[in-house]
């Protein structure tokens, strides 16, 4: 298979362990597993895997302290499950680098749906970039600069249309507030988050059928937004 | 330990007064002469050998027996008697009040100034060595007291000590009233006052911060404030029955000091009572979060392992009838995460330690969110959101408040006639944003609408639809966080209506357009 990727799942649960790896493998990935952090850096080192799947709640360590090692080390995809209601713990996991998150229960359909969101971005980041994209009605000139909606062109300012690139450019991953803040304003409104909410909505208004049901600028509550094609 | 009380040495007062102490005026009188009449028996035999003058030192030695066992009235009268004994009985001429020498007046006349001022002084000597055994016995009694109070450990053993000594040293009844809000609670209910001027000098007493008396029938009362060192705690009323009011306030230093040891040891008590009590809430607190924190874990990991399985299964190739059973199963399972996750929030809300992280932020997208949140339990029905186009920014914490939509839209589903659709809207009044959720279902039960949001209350008791009936008082909670209220309508469908303060929402500048 041209998609089967090696994918390292941290997890100390073996039942969760045993359901995800069966999943993953019936779509033709090769599975790692791993119960501890401890073991996880060797393996990120030895067996060059493509993404990797951790469990937040460890019993032998600091998920949020590995990914930031990790980081300094690799630029592997990382996938985090996590609890619900911890929405401090995942944006602090998405700060420090982890690419999406899962929140437990999970289903298998979403779970393999990140993992391939994950896998194709990986790709996508090592060919060349895009000039041109599209969601549902909507066509995206990079090169233009240009904003379609069923054929007519959409007005967008100039901060709408960098809050809409920096949100394609990162499609499918959750983006933090801070993230979007950094990329759209710089540093200087990084605490601002009702500016970057006010903005989201405008594209939502011009750019989605029904602004309060949105099927592409969607909503991760307390932690940020993500953008789905 | 209390160190040993040392005991008094015995004192010549006291060793006088065990030989009895003439009670009455005609005792006293009869002590005075028998004295006087002793002195003249012993020195009768001897007079042709000692000289008047010598016999009258002995009469002085009289005078100030007397002085000393029968007061000052006896005193001057033995003093009188001495002189006109010596004059008859041992003074030319003899058995005559008649003065025969002139030297002989100059001796009755200084032995009569001097056994009157003998007499004077032995007994201002011996008042100031009674008042100061008084004193000092008073003192062991405030010593043995303090002492008492130091080691009360509850309020009841400091008014039962406080009720004994008082009796014992000051023959009063002690009534101990304690400070509760801005009335006086007496700390023994049998023990209360019993007239309205009582409660009321009690009362001055506390507001003044003051000693008030009062005098009522044959009744003498006196209350004394107990000051802490930040407010009043309470008054501490004491009875002196038919005490003489001026002696009682003679001593009033003492009830204050009294007053001021009972102060010491409440206060010691409720700040020992505050410190227990802070240091239990931090330990249920710590306790609490722990248990929380072990049973979201401990319970998540089955319920995430159950739902995945499931899932896993419900994409197998299966029968049909398989294929329903896995849909249950996840189904089920997702149920029971929701019911889980309820009752941790509702754990958390009543506990208080939920601080809600409010921010400025769209209505429009937590509505958007819940929708997707729920996903397929809202499958059968469509959701229709109007909201005003000049609906303002509105200051709230967005995962609390998608809890919020979460269980009012998965309650509309469950009791909404199937494909009905289910209404959210909005408007703005008052100063407040009025957020609505509604279908087209049966309605709540008239006579338990005011009752829904009260914890375990459902619509219908048995009902066949499920639910705990956790998910509208957790609603109500986390809008009362908001400072908002929730209520509950029928108008042709169940409706809940939630308020959210307007405030003001921050300025967004408006961006110049680059055309």
């Amino acid at each position: 298979m041209s998609d089967s990727a090696v994918i390292l799942l941290i997890e100390d649960e073996a039942q969760i362990r045993r359901f995800v790896r069966k999943a993953l493998e019936d779509e033709g990935h090769q599975v790692l597993e791993c119960a501890t952090l401890a073991h996880s850096m060797a393996h990120v080192h030895e067996s060059k895997p493509q993404l990797a799947v951790l469990d937040l709640g460890l019993p032998d360590g600091d998920g949020i302290s590995f990914i930031r090692e990790l980081r300094t080390q690799s630029a592997l995809p990382v996938l985090v499950l996590s609890a619900r209601s911890a929405e401090g713990e995942k944006i602090r996991a998405l700060d420090a680098g982890a690419d999406d998150y899962l929140t437990k229960p999970f289903s298998i359909g979403e779970l393999l749906a990140r993992v391939r969101a994950l896998l194709r971005r990986n790709k996508a980041e090592n060919s060349a970039p895009e000039s041109a994209f599209s969601f549902g009605e909507v066509q995206v000139d990079l090169v233009r600069r240009q904003v379609a909606r069923r054929g007519n062109l959409v007005h967008l300012t100039p901060i709408e249309y960098r809050l809409l690139c920096a949100m394609l450019s990162d499609a499918g991953k959750v983006l933090t507030y801070r993230h979007l803040l950094r990329a759209v304003w710089g540093n200087a409104h990084s605490e601002s988050n009702h500016y970057l909410r006010i903005y989201v909505s405008h594209l939502r208004q011009k750019l989605e059928d029904d602004a309060a049901q949105p099927k592409h600028f969607l909503t991760e509550t307390g932690v940020g937004y993500r953008f789905q094609i | 330990m209390n160190p040993a009380s040392p005991t008094p040495p015995p004192h010549f007062a006291e060793i006088l007064n065990s030989l009895g102490h003439p009670r009455n005026a005609i005792a006293r009188m009869a002590w005075m002469v028998a004295i006087c009449g002793l002195v003249t028996l012993l020195a009768w035999p001897l007079h042709k050998v000692i000289d008047p003058a010598n016999v009258a030192m002995l009469y002085v030695l009289a005078v100030a027996l007397v002085a000393l066992r029968a007061g000052k009235i006896a005193a001057i009268m033995a003093a009188f008697l001495s002189t006109a004994l010596l004059d008859f009985f041992f003074m030319f001429p003899r058995f005559t009040f008649t003065v025969g020498d002139v030297q002989h007046v100059v001796t009755l006349a200084v032995m009569l100034v001097v056994a009157l001022i003998v007499g004077n002084l032995t007994i201002v000597l011996q008042r100031q060595t009674v008042a100061a055994v008084e004193r000092e016995r008073q003192a062991h009694a405030l010593y043995q007291f303090a002492s008492q109070l130091a080691g009360a450990t509850t309020l009841e053993q400091v008014n039962n000590a406080t009720r004994d000594f008082l009796h014992q040293s000051h023959n009063g009844r002690s009534v101990l009233l304690m400070r509760g809000d801005d009335k006086l609670l007496p700390l023994e209910p049998s023990h209360h006052l019993q007239s309205e001027l009582q409660s009321a000098a009690a009362i001055a007493a506390l507001r003044l911060q003051q000693t008030r008396h009062a005098q009522e029938g044959n009744d003498y009362w006196l209350f004394l404030p107990l000051h802490g060192s930040t407010y009043v705690r309470g008054v501490l009323a004491i009875d002196f029955g038919d005490a003489v009011p001026a002696t009682v306030c003679a001593q009033q230093a003492l009830y204050e000091a009294i007053a001021a040891l009972v102060a010491i040891a409440a206060e010691r008590l409720h700040f020992v009572e505050v410190a227990q009590r802070t240091q239990l809430q931090m330990t249920d607190e710590r306790l609490r979060s722990a248990i929380l924190a072990a049973l979201s874990h401990d319970i998540r990991t089955p319920l995430t392992v159950l739902y995945g399985m499931a899932d896993a299964l419900a994409l197998a190739q299966l029968p049909a009838a398989a294929r329903e059973t896995v849909a249950a199963m996840r189904e089920q399972a997702l149920r029971l995460n929701s019911m889980v996750s309820n009752l941790l929030d509702m754990a958390k809300l009543r506990a208080g330690n939920i601080r809600p992280n409010m921010e400025w932020q769209p209505l429009e997208e937590v509505i958007g969110a819940s929708i997707k949140l729920l996903g397929d339990a809202l499958a059968q029905h469509p959701v229709k959101v109007s909201l005003p186009a000049d609906m303002p920014l509105l200051k709230f914490d967005a995962v609390l408040l998608e809890r919020v939509l979460c269980n009012l839209l998965e309650n509309a589903a469950k009791y909404a006639p199937p494909a009905s659709s289910i209404g959210i809207g909005a408007r703005v009044a008052d100063g407040f944003a009025h957020i609505s959720v509604r279908d087209t279902g049966p309605g709540f039960p008239p006579h338990k609408l005011g009752k829904v949001f009260d914890l375990f209350e459902r619509g219908e008791t048995e009902s066949l639809v499920p639910g705990v009936g956790l998910g509208l008082a957790i609603c109500r909670s986390i809008v009362a966080a908001h400072g908002g209220e929730i209520r509950a309508e029928n108008c042709g469908g169940a409706c809940v209506t939630f308020t959210l303060p307007l405030g003001e929402p921050p300025v967004i500048e408006t961006e110049e357009s680059d055309d």
